[in-house]
């Protein structure tokens, strides 16, 4: 059985599904979390949940919106689970009407009963169950509370609404309802009545999907010939999509009258909460300082300490143990030196920054979790807009400094393509987390006294390209087209420690994961291109085959501080994950004693070229899973490329400047 | 108008016809249209948004399309 969960944004349909299905997707408070449908089994194996991403109504504006029309149309699914927000019922039922007139089982999960109780919202749901004609069950998805009832009502008795026409919209359009689906008789699964109201309000995927069956100058001359009839019948209408939307509203205005009490409201925690954060003046300042106490303890306060716990532990137990376990078996000298001098400097150089980036992430579920994100974007809106995008386009920014991926995706939640496309392209510029064991590993050697600072001044420049490259594309590439800025600003919620905690978990164990396969292959590879070379294998490092690869491309590096083929060498491996650029250097620097690769990089660079490194690190190229990711969502192999061109292009163009322009200046 | 509202300023929509067709359909499916009330909780300062209550609920919209909002005092 296949189980669609449906419901307006931010109403914590992915909550439920976690709680129903026992799976961990991916939760935060704002509107546009998920962006593509998601699939889970139920807990007692009754059939399978799909999660859906949030839409105010089936006739989409957006792409994401675009995933609920599409997969409507398109799959099969046998039962709607409709979860309604009860602090904001009213919008939420002129979805619930578009679902019932689809005429499949639904069912109705009422959520955050809690917060409507807070503000003085009471509601009958034997009532509300009545009307409608489906089961209506109040649930809290945040705690679960309600969940197994639920999952009792789904695999018992839902089943089609008892009621048949929940709104009569009128004779003319009913008239036209009937017409129409005399002609769709046998030819579709779907609904006539759900294809004829959803292509009179303006659906265009409705549309294409009709003109399969209908002629596409007869779908037109139905729409045209009913608004000219409305409008002449009505003077206050305005449009058939308008008098259609007007018609439902009434309903629900007659349900909420029988079905809702409202007793005295008191001032949501919210306000308060809003009053300081987005001051007129405070706003902005409070969002850098914010950032500033997030690089404070991911690098000086709390994170740089516990790395290096786990460096001593990794570097001294357990090489010690490894390498009297190696002497115990009797060990190849190629063995030995492929697990020490590969494996253990490779995989382990980058679990030693676990510390920092589950802080990080840390933070990110904070920021997403208790409402804060779509305050940001607010905040934003007026210097987005200047360079011709808009606030929204600053979540998946945000959401990028954990990782690029999950950033471009988030892209989807922004209306006009223009916007959309220049979002996807700009987000690989924003520093993801695999950037960050660089800085760190760079900043501990140069800038010990500035650590977070010298980090936060590269966060946020690759802010500041990306600003000012949207305000060139919007000049050149990218022109016209309005820009749309609407945004929701849900409540504050209290972040609970253990949601949190699941989140970061979510998003870092990606980073181990990705240590234990993708780098740990990595580094056995880099390994060998540095022990084999021409002239056979167990060469020195500088006649290996990776030194020979490094050549290649110093010279061009050259100009910008770090001509040495080391450099060369570790960026060409960090197009495949940035985390290798890490693995790669702790090989090619491989130190047996414990003076540490840091202390050794200040034999090869300075600190202006160390700072130079770090820019060109943070521009150069979105890695491997970026690239597919942009490809995915684009769809064209024109703007994948241009966004890898353009980024090596500005990445050395600033290098330059920043280098040769401090040399000038006396620095070094 | 829209544009003269202060924060703290309660009124009701009487046009929206003039605000960018997009703009009208996202307002629309925050239950926002002709006859809805507003009241501003905050403006953004160097023309950026403003932050409007309505329908319990909190929306951020651009000083400019507010500003094609025709708002009646109450």
């Amino acid at each position: 059985m296949e189980i669609a969960l449906i419901g307006n944004p931010n109403t914590g349909k992915t909550s439920l599904f976690n709680n129903l299905t026992g799976s961990y997707e991916y939760v935060g408070n704002w509107s546009g979390v998920t962006v593509e449908k998601k699939v889970g089994v139920f807990k007692k194996n009754i059939g399978r949940l799909i999660d859906l991403p949030g839409v105010y109504s089936l006739n989409p504006l957006s792409r994401d919106e675009g995933v609920v029309t599409t997969f409507f149309l398109e799959e099969p699914v046998d039962r709607l689970l409709n979860i309604l927000d009860a602090s904001q019922l009213e919008r939420n039922l002129h979805l619930t009407l578009q679902l019932l007139e689809y005429e499949k089982p639904a069912l109705i999960g009422l959520n955050m009963v809690d917060v409507a109780a807070n503000r003085g919202i009471q509601i009958d749901t034997e009532k509300l169950s009545q009307i409608l004609g489906v089961s209506v069950v109040p649930v809290v998805a945040r705690s679960g509370k309600g969940c197994d009832r639920l999952i009792e009502v789904i695999s018992t008795s839902s089943s089609h609404s008892k009621v048949k026409k929940h709104v009569y919209y009128g004779k003319a359009v009913e008239e036209a309802i009937t017409r129409l689906s005399i002609e769709l008789i046998g030819k579709t699964d779907h609904s006539p009545r759900w294809l004829a109201l959803q292509l009179f309000e303006g659906n265009e995927y409705v549309k294409r999907f009709l003109s399969d069956i209908v002629e596409p100058a007869r779908l037109e001359s139905y729409i045209s010939h009913l608004e000219s009839l409305l409008i002449q019948e009505n003077i206050h209408v305005k449009s058939l999509t308008n008098y259609i939307y007007l018609k439902r509203k009434e309903v629900i205005e007659k349900i909420l009258e029988t079905s809702v009490r409202k007793v005295n409201t008191v001032v949501p925690l919210s306000e308060k909460i809003d009053a300081i954060v987005t001051n007129r003046y405070l706003g902005m300042p409070i969002f850098l300082i914010c950032m500033y106490l997030m690089f404070m303890l991911t690098f000086d306060w709390l994170g740089t300490p516990l790395s290096d716990v786990l460096d001593g532990i990794l570097t001294g137990t357990v090489t010690t143990g490894v390498e009297k376990f190696l002497g115990a078996v009797h060990a190849s000298d190629f063995i030995h030196a492929l697990i020490i001098e590969g494996l253990i400097a490779g995989v382990g150089g980058v679990l030693v920054f676990v510390p920092q980036i589950f802080i990080l992430f840390f933070f990110i579920s904070l920021l997403e979790d208790s409402g804060y994100m779509a305050r940001v974007a607010l905040v934003m809106d007026r210097i987005m807009e200047s360079v011709g995008l808009n606030g929204k386009a600053f979540i998946p920014m945000m959401i990028g400094f954990g990782c690029n991926v999950p950033g471009i995706m988030a892209a989807r939640t922004i209306e006009t393509p223009r916007e959309r496309l220049m979002t996807i392209l700009l987000t690989p510029l924003m520093s993801c987390s695999a950037r960050l064991p660089v800085y760190a590993l760079f900043v501990g050697a140069f800038f010990v006294g500035h650590k977070a600072l010298v980090v936060l001044s590269l966060y946020v420049l690759g802010i500041v390209v990306a600003l000012v490259l949207a305000k060139i594309f919007t000049k050149t590439l990218l022109k016209s087209e309005t820009s749309l800025f609407v945004i929701e600003l849900p409540p504050y919620r209290l972040p609970q420690f253990q949601s949190l905690w699941r989140s970061t978990w979510d998003k870092g164990k990606g980073f181990i994961r990705k240590a234990g396969t993708f780098i740990f292959t990595g580094s056995v590879f880099i390994w060998l291109l540095s022990y084999a070379g021409p002239n056979g294998l167990k060469v020195a490092m500088d006649d290996s085959f990776l030194a020979a690869i490094g050549n290649l491309f110093a010279p061009v590096l050259e100009p910008i501080g770090f001509g040495t083929w080391q450099a060369a060498a570790s960026l060409i491996t960090g197009f495949l994950a940035k985390e290798a650029i890490i693995s790669t250097m702790n090989i090619i620097y491989f130190v047996p004693n414990d003076a540490g690769l840091q202390g050794l990089l200040s034999n090869y660079y300075t600190p202006l070229a160390a700072y130079s490194f770090m820019v060109f690190i943070l521009l150069y190229i979105p890695c491997l899973a970026t690239t597919a990711t942009i490809y995915k969502e684009t769809g064209s192999k024109k703007w994948t490329a241009f966004s890898m061109m353009y980024a090596l292009f500005i990445a050395y163009v600033l290098c330059l400047v920043i280098f040769q322009g401090g040399k000038l200046f006396g620095l070094v | 108008m829209f544009g003269s509202f202060k924060v703290g300023d309660k009124g009701k929509i009487i046009d929206i016809s003039k605000v960018g067709r997009m703009v009208q359909r996202r307002l629309l499916d925050l239950g926002i249209t002709e006859g809805s009330e507003v009241c501003v909780k905050c403006i953004m300062p160097f023309g950026g948004p403003v932050m409007f209550e309505s329908c319990g609920q909190c929306v951020g919209l651009r000083r400019k399309e507010a500003c094609l909002i025709e708002v009646e005092r109450v």
